[in-house]
C-alpha cells in the first residue's frame, strides 16, 4: 500500500514538472532547466522503482536500481528517455507472465504496481494493469520518437520515410510470419521446460510478441528485416536438425506440420522441405540486410551534419539571391542617377559652352552669361556626383573605417547622439559597409519618424560577434514588416549571416540590435 | 605669397597652379603625394599649404593627416584643405588645436576664383575658413535647440557667414547690408548666445564654432 502511494506520488510529481516546464518556452537556468532537459527520462525513476519492487527486493535492490536510474538520467538523459518505453513494455510482459503463474495455482506475493497479488483472484487485476502498461509503453515509444506528431502521423512518417533505402517494407514484414512460426514452436506443448499455457494467456503472450514485432517493424525497418533474416535461418536450420536427429513425436509442431492434435506423425521429409524453404528465404534476405548494415552505417553525427549543411545551403542560396538582387538594383539606381544627373548636366554644360563660343565675337555679354551658366551646371553635376558617391561607398568609411564613419554619421544627424564605440580591430570593408548603411538607415528612421530627443549608438566586438545597438527615446512602433527600410537592412545583413533585432513597443523606447558574426564560412569576408 | 600645392590628379594640380599664379601667388612646390607634401611643408615653410584630403600612397585621408602632422610640428602653419566632400569630423580635427590659420573647403569652391583667393589669403593671415556646407550641417544640427531658436532669420544668416570665416565687410557685401548693420547683428547674436564679442575675426569664428560644436 505504501509502495503504491509512493509510486503514484512520484509519477504525479514528474508529470507535473514535465507539463509545467513544457509550457514555458525559454529554457530556465539552474535546476529547473536541468530538469526540463532530462524530460521524459525522469520517468525512468518510477519504472526502475516498480521493477525493483516486483523483483521482490527490499534487500538493497530498490536503492541500487534507483541509483542506476538516477545516474542514467543525470549523465545520459537521452539514453534514459529511450529506455523508458522499453522498461514499461518489459513490465507489461512480466505482468502477463505473472498472470500465467497465478492461473496455474502458484503464488509469489509479488507487488505488481498497485496489486499485491498473492492468489489466483488477483489475475484479472494484474492483467488489466499489464494491458495498461503495454498501451502506455507503445504510446511512449511513438511519442518519444516523433515529438509533437500524433501516433498515426508518426507511424506513417516512419513507414514512408526514405531514410531506410535498401530494405523494402515487404522484407521488414517477413518478421510477422517468423514471429508466428516461433510462437507456434514455443507455444503449446512441453518444450525445453516451457510451461504449457492455454486460452487467454496464450492469446496475450502471442499478442505481446506480435505487438513487439509490429513496433519493431514500424520503428526500424532495417532491424525488423535483420531479425526476420536471423529467424528464418535459425528456423530453417532447426527443420533440418529435426529431420536428421529427431524422430517426429506427437504433440509437436514445426512449420505447417501441426502435429499437436494429430495422432499420426507427419513424414519427416515435410520438415526437411519446410526447413529448406525457410533457409532459402533466410539466405536470400541475409546478404541484403548485411549489405545495408555495412554500407549505410547509421552515424548520427554524420546525419546531423548533413542536415546542418542542407540548411546552410538553403540559407546561402537565399542570401546570395538577395545579395545579387540588391546589387543589381543598386547598379540600376546608380545608372539612372548618372544618366539623369551628372551626364545630363555635362551635356547642358557642353551646349552652353558651344553657344558661348558662337556668340563670343558678336555678343560677348551674352556669351559671358552662358559661360556662367556652364559653371553653374558643372557645380550641380559635382553636387550630384558627390551624393551618388556617398550612396555607393561613403568616403569617410574608406578613409577611416567603421568607427569614424559612424562618428561622422552622428555629427551629420540633427539630434544629440551619444556614442560608445569600442572596436579593437578594424572591420573588413564589405561588413563595415553593411553595418554602416544599417546604422545610417536606423538613424534616418529616428530622425524622420521617432520624434526622439536623444540617440545612443554602441559598437563592440564580443563572443565572435560584431554588435551595434541603436537606442532612441522616441515614440516606438518601428517594425521591419511595415517599412521597406528595415527589411532592406535585414537583407543586407543576411549576406554576412548577420541579424537585425528590433524592440519597439508603442511609446518607445526603440532598440535596434545588429549582429554580424566574425567567423564566417567564407574566409574572404570574415569581419574580425 | 608663397604656396605649396598637393594634389595627385595632374589636370587639377596644373589648373590650381595656373589659377593661383594668375592671382599673384607664388607656387613654390606642387606635389602629388603625402610624403612629398610633408617634406615641402616643413622645408619650404610656405605662407599657406593647399592640400587635397585624398592623396597617395593609401588614397584615403593621407593629405589631411599630413596637414595635421605638419601643424603639430609647426604650430599654426597655415593649411587650406580641399576635398571632393566635406565631413564635420574632419573639420573638428582641423579646428581642434584652436590655432587658427586653417581652412576646409569643397573643391567646387575653386570655381569662384575671387572668393577662393580671398579664402587663401584669410587662412594665410591666421583666419579660419569653413565650407558653407559644413556650416550648414552644423546649423541644422543645432537649429532646434535653445537658444539658436531665439535668433532672427537675419541673425541666423549672419551667424552662418561668421562661422564660414567671413569678415564683417564680406558679410555686409553678401547680405546687401551695411557693415554697421552687420556689427549690430553680431552684437545681438553674441549677446543671445552668451559669447564674448571680439573684434578679431578669427577669435570670433572660433567662438562661434566652439558654441556650435558644444
Amino acid at each position: 500500500m505504501l509502495f503504491a502511494i509512493v509510486l503514484l506520488l512520484t509519477i504525479g510529481c514528474i508529470a507535473f514538472v514535465l507539463v509545467r516546464e513544457a509550457q514555458r518556452a525559454p529554457r530556465p537556468d539552474g535546476l529547473r532547466g536541468r530538469i526540463r532537459d532530462r524530460g521524459w527520462g525522469l520517468l525512468l525513476l518510477p519504472v526502475a522503482m516498480s521493477a525493483a519492487v516486483m523483483a521482490g527486493g527490499a534487500h538493497g535492490l530498490i536503492p541500487a536500481e534507483l541509483g542506476l536510474a538516477t545516474l542514467a538520467i543525470v549523465f545520459a538523459p537521452k539514453l534514459a528517455a529511450k529506455l523508458v518505453p522499453y522498461g514499461v513494455l518489459a513490465l507489461a510482459v512480466f505482468g502477463i507472465h505473472l498472470a500465467n503463474t497465478y492461473r496455474h495455482g502458484n503464488t509469489s506475493g509479488v507487488q505488481y504496481l498497485f496489486v499485491h497479488a498473492v492468489s489466483h483472484g488477483a489475475t484479472e487485476l494484474v492483467l488489466a494493469e499489464a494491458a495498461l502498461l503495454f498501451v502506455t509503453g507503445l504510446w511512449l515509444l511513438l511519442r518519444l520518437d516523433s515529438p509533437g506528431a500524433g501516433p498515426v502521423r508518426a507511424l506513417t512518417a516512419r513507414w514512408l520515410g526514405s531514410g531506410r533505402r535498401g530494405i523494402s517494407g515487404v522484407q521488414a514484414l517477413l518478421l510477422i510470419p517468423v514471429v508466428g512460426l516461433t510462437i507456434q514452436l514455443l507455444g503449446p506443448g512441453d518444450w525445453f521446460g516451457w510451461q504449457a499455457i492455454d486460452g487467454l494467456d496464450v492469446a496475450l503472450g502471442d499478442l505481446t510478441l506480435l505487438g513487439g514485432a509490429l513496433v519493431l517493424i514500424f520503428r526500424s525497418r532495417v532491424w525488423a528485416a535483420t531479425l526476420a533474416a536471423a529467424g528464418l535461418l535459425v528456423l530453417g536450420a532447426y527443420g533440418w536438425v529435426i529431420t536428421v536427429f529427431w524422430p517426429a513425436v506427437p504433440g509437436f509442431a514445426y512449420g505447417f506440420s501441426d502435429l499437436h492434435n494429430s495422432p499420426v506423425p507427419a513424414p519427416l521429409w515435410t520438415d526437411a522441405l519446410e526447413g529448406s524453404l525457410l533457409l532459402a528465404a533466410g539466405l536470400w534476405l541475409a546478404p541484403r540486410v548485411m549489405r545495408h548494415h555495412l554500407t549505410d552505417l547509421p552515424d548520427p553525427e554524420l546525419a546531423a551534419r548533413a542536415r546542418h549543411l542542407t540548411q546552410r545551403v538553403q540559407t546561402l542560396t537565399q542570401t546570395r539571391h538577395d545579395a545579387v538582387d540588391t546589387a543589381a538594383a543598386e547598379l540600376r539606381r546608380i545608372e539612372r542617377d548618372l544618366h539623369d544627373g551628372a551626364q545630363a548636366r555635362l551635356v547642358a554644360l557642353g551646349m552652353s559652352l558651344q553657344a558661348a563660343q558662337r556668340l563670343f565675337p558678336t555678343n560677348p555679354e551674352a556669351a559671358l552669361a552662358l559661360v556662367a551658366e556652364a559653371k553653374e551646371s558643372s557645380s550641380l553635376a559635382l553636387i550630384e556626383l558627390r551624393d551618388l558617391v556617398r550612396g555607393i561607398y561613403p568616403p569617410v568609411l574608406a578613409d577611416r573605417g567603421l568607427a569614424d564613419a559612424i562618428r561622422a554619421l552622428a555629427l551629420d544627424t540633427p539630434l544629440p547622439v551619444e556614442l560608445d564605440l569600442d572596436l579593437a580591430r578594424e572591420v573588413e570593408l564589405p561588413v563595415a559597409s553593411a553595418v554602416y548603411f544599417s546604422v545610417a538607415e536606423a538613424l534616418a528612421n529616428v530622425t524622420k519618424h521617432a520624434g526622439a530627443r536623444t540617440v545612443r549608438i554602441t559598437l563592440s566586438h564580443g563572443a565572435g560577434m560584431l554588435r551595434a545597438q541603436i537606442t532612441d527615446d522616441g515614440s516606438g512602433g518601428a517594425d521591419p514588416a511595415l517599412g521597406s527600410g528595415l527589411a532592406g537592412v535585414e537583407r543586407r545583413l543576411a549576406t554576412f549571416d548577420g541579424i537585425l533585432a528590433v524592440s519597439s513597443p508603442p511609446g518607445g523606447p526603440t532598440i535596434l540590435v545588429i549582429e554580424v558574426p566574425c567567423a564566417l564560412s567564407s574566409q574572404k569576408i570574415s569581419s574580425c | 605669397m608663397r604656396v605649396v600645392i598637393a594634389e595627385d590628379l595632374f589636370l587639377l594640380r596644373e589648373g590650381l597652379v595656373r589659377l593661383l599664379t594668375a592671382h599673384g601667388f607664388e607656387v613654390v612646390a606642387a606635389v602629388a603625394s603625402a610624403p612629398e607634401l610633408l617634406r615641402a611643408l616643413l622645408e619650404e615653410r610656405p605662407d599657406v599649404g593647399i592640400v587635397d584630403v585624398r592623396l597617395p600612397p593609401t588614397h584615403t585621408d593621407d593629405g589631411l593627416r599630413v596637414a595635421l602632422q605638419a601643424r603639430r610640428q609647426v604650430p599654426g602653419l597655415p593649411v587650406l584643405v580641399l576635398s571632393q566632400y566635406v565631413e564635420q569630423l574632419y573639420a573638428r580635427e582641423l579646428l581642434a588645436d584652436q590655432a587658427g590659420a586653417v581652412g576646409y573647403l569643397l573643391k567646387d569652391r575653386v570655381f569662384n576664383d575671387e572668393a577662393f583667393a580671398a579664402a587663401i589669403r584669410s587662412v594665410a593671415a591666421g583666419g579660419t575658413v569653413l565650407d558653407p556646407e559644413v556650416v550648414q550641417k552644423l546649423m541644422v544640427r543645432h537649429s532646434g535647440t535653445e537658444p539658436l531658436t531665439r535668433l532672427t532669420p537675419r541673425e541666423h544668416d549672419v551667424l552662418a557667414l561668421m562661422a564660414e570665416g567671413r569678415s564683417n565687410a564680406a558679410i555686409a557685401q553678401r547680405l546687401f547690408i551695411t557693415e554697421k548693420a552687420v556689427s549690430k547683428h553680431a552684437a545681438g547674436i553674441f549677446a543671445k548666445l552668451d559669447l564674448t564679442l571680439s573684434d578679431d575675426d578669427n577669435r570670433r569664428v572660433l567662438a562661434v564654432l566652439a558654441y556650435l560644436e558644444s
